[in-house]
């Protein structure tokens, strides 16, 4: 998987195009992936309440 | 009619607005810079830069106002924060992560915009006509490369900031950003009254320490 888009220009020498877009899944699945675990986490996790007003 | 003493203000109007305009431009942004790389082709370029500028008002006013004329400390993650974590003390008015999450999405949002004027200059307008040799090629790529980045990031955090926003749990903060008021019952799970109750009509952020 690359990180950047690289080409070449006409002299042959490389130029920097961008970020890959080979990352938008990384970047979808690593939104996806937290969310699952935040899903578990606050599956386990014992409910927050408010302490009792005085 | 007298105000609800259940309910404390939590969002000035024209806070809730600047979030919206900012929600929606963001999500058209997205919308306009990935779709067509997932196959979807439509003339994006018109949609991307027009609602990239409406994006860049926004955060100009939203820098002006929250710098000058609100408590931008209360925004700062900062030492007390992870004091806070570590002893269970419940917060002022922002959250240890909801501050966190606003340093990295503002943090992103910042550099696309900004990349995203400069890019401005190598597109034709009604304004201004495209002069693509304003910088070198390399710095272009560099450009390019925080633009695409950021842009990367603002996804992904995009996806969590929905997600929180629709937990049941959380379900208040959204309330509040539509109608600018939560229950003291709901602020009180995440919020110390003594830190931030939001009585003040005119500023949200009273009390905030």
């Amino acid at each position: 998987m690359e990180i950047f888009r690289i080409t070449r220009n006409a002299w042959g020498q490389e130029t920097l195009e961008g970020m890959s877009w080979d990352l938008l899944p990384v970047a979808f699945g690593l939104g996806v992936a937290i969310i699952i675990g935040h899903l578990i986490w606050r599956a386990v996790r014992k409910p927050r309440t408010a302490p009792p007003r005085p | 009619m007298s105000p609800d003493p259940n309910l404390i203000t939590r969002h000035a109007p024209i806070d809730r607005v600047f979030h919206w305009i900012t929600a929606l431009a963001v999500l058209l942004l997205l919308a306009s810079a990935f779709l067509p790389i997932l196959g979807l082709q439509f003339s994006w370029v018109p949609l991307h830069w027009i609602t990239g500028v409406v994006l860049g008002a926004a955060v100009l006013f939203h820098v002006v106002r929250a710098s000058f004329f609100q408590r931008l400390r209360c925004m700062v993650f900062g030492p007390k924060d992870l004091a806070d974590l570590r002893s269970g003390r419940r917060a002022a008015k922002y959250t240890p992560a909801q501050k966190l999450m606003h340093a990295m999405l503002g943090t992103a949002v910042l550099v696309a915009t900004v990349t995203g004027f400069i890019m401005l200059a190598k597109v034709d307008t009604p304004l201004w006509k495209r002069n693509p040799y304003l910088l070198e090629a390399s710095t272009w790529g560099v450009v390019y490369v925080l633009h695409g980045a950021a842009a990367l990031l603002t996804l992904t955090l995009t996806l969590l900031h929905i997600y929180f926003s629709l937990l049941p749990e959380k379900r208040g903060y959204l309330r509040a950003m539509i109608g600018g008021q939560m229950t003291r019952d709901e602020a009180a799970v995440y919020h110390d009254p003594n830190r931030w109750s939001g009585q003040r009509k005119d500023d949200p952020h009273e009390n905030n320490r």
